[in-house]
Formats: C-alpha cells, sequence, structure tokens
C-alpha cells in the first residue's frame, strides 16, 4: 500500500541501540495506523503484568497512511503504552507538526524501549538517530525546554517533552509538543519520564509517495472546500470548542462542583465570546483544513486553547468564573506537563473533600489561586501536592469520598455529566483507557441533536458502539476528530492513498478489530465487567438544575446498558472477549 | 405573544446573518412551530441539532411563553 | 499589464503547510516540503508569541537580473533554462525571500504554476492568493 513508508524505527534506550524494521504490512492491512495499529503492536509486545513505569514498558509513536498527505486534519500522531494510572492500553492523540516530521523523517513509527541511565533526550535527524545529555534541561518546564530546543535545531524541528510532573512519574502527566499539544491521558507523560527521556526532537525532510499525486491532489484539494471546510465545520475555525460550552450549558450537562449539579449561571463570563475576544492569533495542526487553535492573551495569561474539558474543569466544575483564572490554569498545566482533566478532576474532588470537611486539602470551590499554586505542587510533588498527584481513586481509597471519586478504571472523568446524556454512563465506562470522551461522544446523539432521548437505558447499547466504531477506525486512519466525514469519504480516502481498493465493510471490519483487540489486552491484565462502573454519585444524587434537573441514573438501567453494549459486540455477560473473535485479532 | 429567537452556527443564515431577533407569535406556540414561523423546518433543515427555551433544552413540541427566548443550535461534532 | 503575485496574508494562515505538500506534488512528484518552492511556517515561542516564517516568490526578478548565464526568463511567470543553468547558486544567493535553492546542481525556483499555483487553490483559509 501507498502512504506508508515501510519503516519503523525501533530505540533501545538502555544500550542506545536503533533497528530499522520493516512496517508489519500483515498488521496494517488490519489495523491501518495510528489507535488500531499502535495496540496492535502493544499487545503482540508487552508481557501481560509489567509496571507502566518500569523500563519493560514501550513508548509508541504510531502515524498512519494519510499522515503527510494533503488529507484534511491528518495531522495526528497516535502515542501509546500501557497506562500508569489504569493499567489499562492507552492511546493519545497529539497534534500540532510532530505527526508529519515522523513521517518525513522515514518513519511510520517510533517505538522507544528500555531506559536511559540518565535524563537525555533522544534526536532524530532523518536516519541519523543520537542521544544527548539532558541534564541542564531537567527540572524546566516543557515550555522552557521547547524553546531551547528549538533554538539550538530549528523551527523545522518539532519537539516532544515533558514538565516536571513526568520526570516525577506523577500519573496524570502529560507530553507537550507545539507547546500548547499534548498526548494528554493516562500519564502517558510519566512513561516518557520513566525512561528518563526529557525531550524526543525531530526533523523530517523527506516525503510521502502515493500513486497518481497529482490527480490525489486536486482530489484532496475538491475535498477540502467541499467537505472539509464546509459552512457546518466553520464553527471549528470561528470558535474552537469554546463553541460547547453554550451548548453544554443548555444542554443540562455543563458539569459545576464536582459534579454535584450542572448549569452556571456565571457562564457567560467566561464562555467564547469572552475568551475570544482575547484571541491575537490561529494555529492548526499540520495539514489542518480547519484550524481550531486560539491562541489567546489575556491579562498575565497566554495560551492556545483552552479547549471545553479545561475552561470545565478549571471554571464551572471548580467552582471558578475568571476567564483569566481559567486560561492561566491551562498555561500552567501544559508547561508543567499535566493532563488538566486528571489534575482538574483531582484538585475539584479536594475542593469537594475540604468543604464537606471529610478530609482537609486547604482549597474550596472558587479558590482561583490556589488551583493554579496546586497544580505546580502536583507536578512537583512538594506539599499537598504530592497526596493530589496520586489522582482521584487512590486518594478516595486514603481519605473517602468514594461516591464522589469520579473516574472509570482510575482516569478521572471528562467534563459532561452524564445524568443529561446517560449514554455518556456507558460510553466512560466501557472505554479502552478508562474514563474517556473521546472513544464514544454521546451528547452528540443524545444532547447537541433532538434524535435520541438522553434520560433512558434504551438503545444506548447500540448508539454507544455505533459512535465507538466511527472514531475507532477514524483514529486508526488517522483523522482527526473534528471533521464529521462520512464512512464513504473515508473509504474513498483510504483508496485514494493507499491505491488499495477498501470497502466500507472492510472499513468496519477493521473498526471492530480495533476495539476488540482494546478490550483483549485490558481482559489480558485482568480487566472485566467489574471495572466498568459508573461513580455512585450518577446513581445516588438527581441533579438539581439545569435541562436534566432530577435526573441520577438507576443503577439497573446502567447495568442494563452495559448488557447491551457487550450483546451488541458479541462478548460475555462478563464483558469479555470470546476465543472466536480473540483468534482472529 | 413576543418571543427572541437565537440562532447559532450556519442557522444565522436564515436571519441574514445577525444573531437574534424579536418575533411576534401566536399564544402557546411551540418551539417547532415558532421555527416554522421564521423559515426553518428542523425536520429538513440540513444538520439541524437542538433547542433551548431559557436556556434550558426542551423537544421541539415544547410551549413558548410571552417574553422567552428560543435558542436553535445546528448539529456540532467534536470532542 | 499588471502582473500577478503571489500575495500572503498571515491573519489567514494556520500555518497548515498544505500549500507546500501541493508544491512539492505537483513538481517533484511526493507530498515534501522541504522540496517545495515555497515554505510558510507559523510557531510559537517561549516568551508567548505567534510568529511566521514566510518564503514565496514575489517575482521581485532579481534572480534573472543577476544570474550570470542568463539562465531565468521572467514574463508573467520565472521559467528556468535547464541547459544554461550550472547550479552556480547566485540565484539563491539574491533571492530576498530565500525562495530559491539548488539541488542536483540545478536551481529550484517557483514558475507559478503556469499561472494556476496550486499552493493557493488548496489554502484552506485564502491566507495565498494570486493576484
Amino acid at each position: 500500500m501507498f502512504g506508508y513508508q515501510n519503516k519503523v524505527l525501533r530505540i533501545d534506550l538502555t544500550r542506545k541501540g536503533t533497528i530499522m524494521e520493516p512496517l508489519n504490512m500483515a498488521w496494517a492491512e488490519k489495523y491501518i495506523g495510528g489507535k488500531g495499529l499502535a495496540i496492535k503492536y502493544l499487545y503482540e509486545e508487552l508481557k501481560p503484568g509489567i509496571d507502566p513505569l518500569s523500563p519493560e514498558n514501550k513508548l509508541l509513536l504510531m502515524t498512519g497512511p494519510l499522515t503527510g498527505t494533503p488529507v484534511p486534519c491528518s495531522g495526528k500522531l497516535a502515542v501509546a503504552a500501557k497506562s500508569p494510572a489504569t493499567g489499562t492500553i492507552l492511546d493519545c492523540s497529539i497534534g500540532g507538526h510532530i505527526a508529519l516530521k515522523v513521517k518525513y523523517a522515514g518513519y511510520d513509527a517510533v517505538i522507544f524501549e528500555g531506559k536511559l541511565s540518565k535524563p537525555g533526550y533522544v534526536l532524530i535527524q532523518n536516519d541519523k538517530i543520537e542521544f544527548k545529555d539532558a541534564s541542564e534541561l531537567w527540572g524546566k518546564g516543557s515550555h522552557e525546554v521547547e524553546g531551547i530546543l528549538v533554538e539550538k535545531y530549528g523551527h523545522e524541528a518539532s519537539v516532544l517533552s515533558i514538565g516536571p510532573a513526568g520526570e516525577n512519574l506523577v500519573t496524570m502527566s502529560c507530553i507537550n509538543s507545539d507547546y500548547y499539544r499534548q498526548a494528554g491521558r493516562g500519564g502517558i507523560g510519566a512513561v516518557m519520564g520513566s525512561k528518563n527521556v526529557k525531550a524526543i526532537v525531530v526533523i523530517g525532510t523527506g516525503g510521502v509517495k502515493v500513486d497518481k499525486i497529482v490527480d490525489v491532489t486536486n482530489r484532496l484539494t475538491e475535498i477540502l472546500r467541499t467537505d472539509t471546510v464546509s459552512e457546518d465545520n466553520m464553527f471549528i475555525y470561528d470558535c474552537g470548542t469554546t463553541a460547547f460550552l453554550e451548548a453544554c450549558n443548555d444542554g443540562g450537562i455543563l458539569p459545576k462542583n464536582n459534579f454535584s449539579d450542572t448549569t452556571d449561571e456565571d457562564w457567560t463570563k467566561y464562555n467564547g465570546d469572552v475568551l475570544l475576544a482575547s484571541k491575537v492569533g490561529k494555529r492548526g495542526c499540520g495539514s489542518c483544513g480547519l484550524g481550531c487553535g486560539n491562541f489567546l492573551k489575556i491579562g498575565d495569561a497566554v495560551c492556545e486553547g483552552p479547549e471545553y474539558e479545561s475552561i470545565a474543569v478549571a471554571g464551572p466544575n471548580a467552582g471558578i468564573s475568571d476567564p483569566e483564572s481559567i486560561v492561566k490554569a491551562n498555561q500552567v498545566a501544559d508547561d508543567m506537563g499535566l493532563d488538566t482533566i486528571s489534575a482538574g478532576d483531582t484538585i475539584i474532588y479536594a475542593m469537594e473533600m475540604t468543604e464537606k470537611g471529610i478530609h482537609d486539602f486547604g482549597i474550596r470551590f472558587g479558590d482561583k489561586e490556589k488551583y493554579i499554586e496546586y497544580l505546580k505542587l502536583m507536578a512537583k510533588r512538594e506539599g499537598v501536592g504530592a497526596d493530589l498527584a496520586l489522582g482521584v481513586r487512590a486518594l478516595a481509597a486514603k481519605y473517602g469520598g468514594e461516591d464522589f471519586a469520579m473516574h472509570v478504571k482510575g482516569l478521572e472523568y471528562p467534563q459532561y455529566e452524564p445524568r443529561g446524556s446517560w449514554g455518556m454512563s456507558l460510553a466512560y465506562a466501557v472505554s479502552d483507557r478508562g474514563a474517556c470522551h473521546m472513544r464514544a461522544y454521546a451528547p452528540n446523539e443524545e444532547v447537541f441533536a433532538a434524535s435520541i432521548p438522553p434520560y433512558t437505558a434504551e438503545g444506548k447499547g447500540e448508539m454507544v458502539y455505533n459512535l465507538a466504531i466511527y472514531n475507532a477506525v477514524k483514529f486508526s486512519m488517522v483523522i482527526c476528530d473534528f471533521w464529521p466525514l462520512s464512512l464513504e469519504r473515508m473509504t474513498e480516502i483510504m483508496t485514494m492513498i493507499t491505491g488499495k481498493d477498501w470497502t466500507e465493510a472492510e472499513m468496519n471490519a477493521v473498526a471492530e478489530r480495533v476495539i476488540n483487540i482494546a478490550r483483549a489486552f485490558n481482559q489480558r491484565e485482568g480487566f472485566n465487567r467489574k471495572d466498568d462502573t459508573m461513580p455512585k454519585r450518577l446513581a445516588n444524587e438527581a441533579l438539581k438544575s439545569g435541562a436534566a434537573a432530577g435526573q441520577k441514573i438507576p443503577q439497573e438501567a446502567f447495568e442494563d446498558m452495559l448488557d447491551q453494549y457487550y450483546a451488541v459486540l458479541g462478548w460475555s455477560k462478563e464483558g469479555m472477549v470470546p476465543d472466536t473473535i480473540l483468534c482472529q485479532l | 405573544m413576543e418571543v427572541t429567537i437565537s440562532l447559532r452556527g450556519h442557522l444565522i443564515k436564515q436571519f441574514g446573518g445577525e444573531q437574534e431577533r424579536v418575533v411576534e407569535v401566536p399564544e402557546n406556540t411551540t418551539a417547532e412551530e415558532a421555527l416554522k414561523l421564521i423559515g426553518i423546518d428542523w425536520k429538513t433543515a440540513r444538520n439541524f441539532g437542538f433547542v433551548a427555551i431559557n436556556s434550558h433544552k426542551v423537544l421541539m413540541t415544547a410551549q413558548l411563553k410571552e417574553g422567552d427566548q428560543l435558542k436553535a443550535y445546528p448539529k456540532i461534532s467534536g470532542g | 499589464m499588471a502582473l500577478k503575485r503571489l500575495k500572503f496574508t498571515k491573519d489567514n494562515c494556520i500555518g497548515c503547510q498544505l500549500c507546500a505538500q501541493a508544491c512539492s506534488a505537483v513538481h517533484e512528484g511526493e507530498f515534501s516540503p522541504s522540496k517545495a518552492r515555497l515554505s510558510i511556517e507559523s510557531y510559537y515561542t517561549s516568551d508567548g508569541e505567534l510568529k511566521y516564517k514566510e518564503s514565496y516568490c514575489i517575482l521581485c526578478g532579481m534572480c534573472k537580473r543577476q544570474c550570470p548565464f542568463g539562465a531565468i526568463s521572467m514574463d508573467d511567470k520565472l521559467a528556468l533554462n535547464l541547459d544554461l543553468c550550472t547550479g552556480c547558486g547566485v540565484c539563491a544567493e539574491v533571492c530576498p525571500k530565500k525562495v530559491i535553492k539548488i539541488r542536483d546542481e540545478k536551481a529550484v525556483l517557483c514558475d507559478t504554476c503556469d499561472g494556476d499555483p496550486s499552493c493557493v487553490k488548496i489554502c484552506p483559509h485564502n491566507a495565498l492568493k494570486y493576484e
């Protein structure tokens, strides 16, 4: 197939050696690339039961056949490993330009194995790989590090870096690139930190070849103009994900005060209009057509973003309505190398614990100064940060408040309230890496549309399955979340770029395979139905405000949704993938 | 009775690019009827999302009262 | 008759580099921005700024005037006579926008795709125009 480089760079950090090997094309035909192929590699190469922070874990950077071509919105890189936060499989997606640089350097994937003996960074210049000393960089924030490395290697270089959080193996640490883009969740930054890798610098000056390249370029230009940068999608360019604030608030799913209620009367103080009034620039990823990045400067805060998740978790869910504080929280989290969602959720849990008198973490809802200070302490594991860095699940086990410890499998809850969108409780529960909104995005169907009633379990198994299928193959191609292209268009693009005739049926088969292999990885680690959970708050407490006032999700309804989902996929009642499927993966 | 209709996303085309207008509608008009009056048939409109009355999502059959704000959203995608 | 040239509006640029991919596709047979005849990037700095680095042909004609072998001609676009070009590199040195490169002992310059620039066609928010 065209589009691929047919080359994987395998780096042994322990021995400081490198191997170039062919891409496993048989696997690529089954999983395409990105999310799916990364999980396949890890499934085959990792033994079950390893410690995710040990040298036995592997850090994978995985592109797809479309990466580095003008397929709109194809500039994302899958970053995968076994998750330090949950022990499940973990795949993240980072934007910016790093995906294209890896591909142009000549690789479909880069696999990091083992561990450097002391802090270093890896420099990849096409086929030249060097291991450099990072003792001067260790301890610095991601932003300073990126500045130093770009000064040294030029703007053509893309840099992946961890902040102090990753160095300190905080299980909610992220990997940064282009200053404000992240491979965010599950502690992926701690995997890099556990390997003593402070940064990865990639310079790629090669290219990607496809058949009939001029025809392909012309057709992609047409698709860009008619399908991607369409009137319907322009809200991404105009507002980015700030557009979701108003819709979620009206829809009754914007969380308030650690998911204790929804709807914030003060939302107009930090909404898209306010934030975007401070916009000083726009940026997108490589090959993007839309351009979601809003570069904001508001008071002392500078950030590209913040995205909906980061606004909600540092805003209404923390009882804060100051836009400068919200943007500052995003900036500090990025620089410290912390996932805004998990770090924010932990802080707001701590707020509720303090308010309720269960344990005094010294912070209450609305305390915006402490919010920022606590982010720094968590990254460094200092003071109260030493406790908070453990995350919501561990803190609840230590101090209590289990009912409102909002997580699944140890990954903290994204900012969509499931009592206003019942299918989302299922989506969070069955997501492969813990509570994640990027596997099946239920609000699309239950809230932002009139089609599916939100406050019922009926039909939600099938709904979440359809949403999960769509994202599974899309993130394996790799195409960004923001372009809602049809399956037909995905199939056309795959055929055009790879030169192989793909059918919609084959694309769906890839999608199911990806969901199954992620589940199989987790199954092998001991996960099953008992781990597909819903926080007790959602069953015990009815919402008081907003469009979903009065709603809570009965445990039986949740169990019914799980049953439905497993049945659609042909899994057992315990949520186990049967041997008949396992042997085909 | 008077209600305010507020449009989002590509739906603002219906108001020639303005976001909001005050509109005169009969008593007990439903959300879908009010939209029909300004030229939007939600069943056939491209990528129609949902409606909210006074910032609360409601069904299309919800009835408006004097002075209400009816907001209409397009479908938005993403996560 | 006024000459059409490439024009760049940085406020519309999202730094996607689709322009360079299209250029290299059409001229070099692969998607490879480093081989394109233009280079437009945006990048952040550690002191909190968003900057642009742009390099595209403005049809100033310096290369044509300075070429010791008369290998470059310019009517409504630039054209390179490969037989006369020796790869001496003077054009690349004098190009004020740093567009011209020397590769395999020949100059590589922007020919505006014969009056229908691919970069302009693919630019998603019309940051590049040809007028």
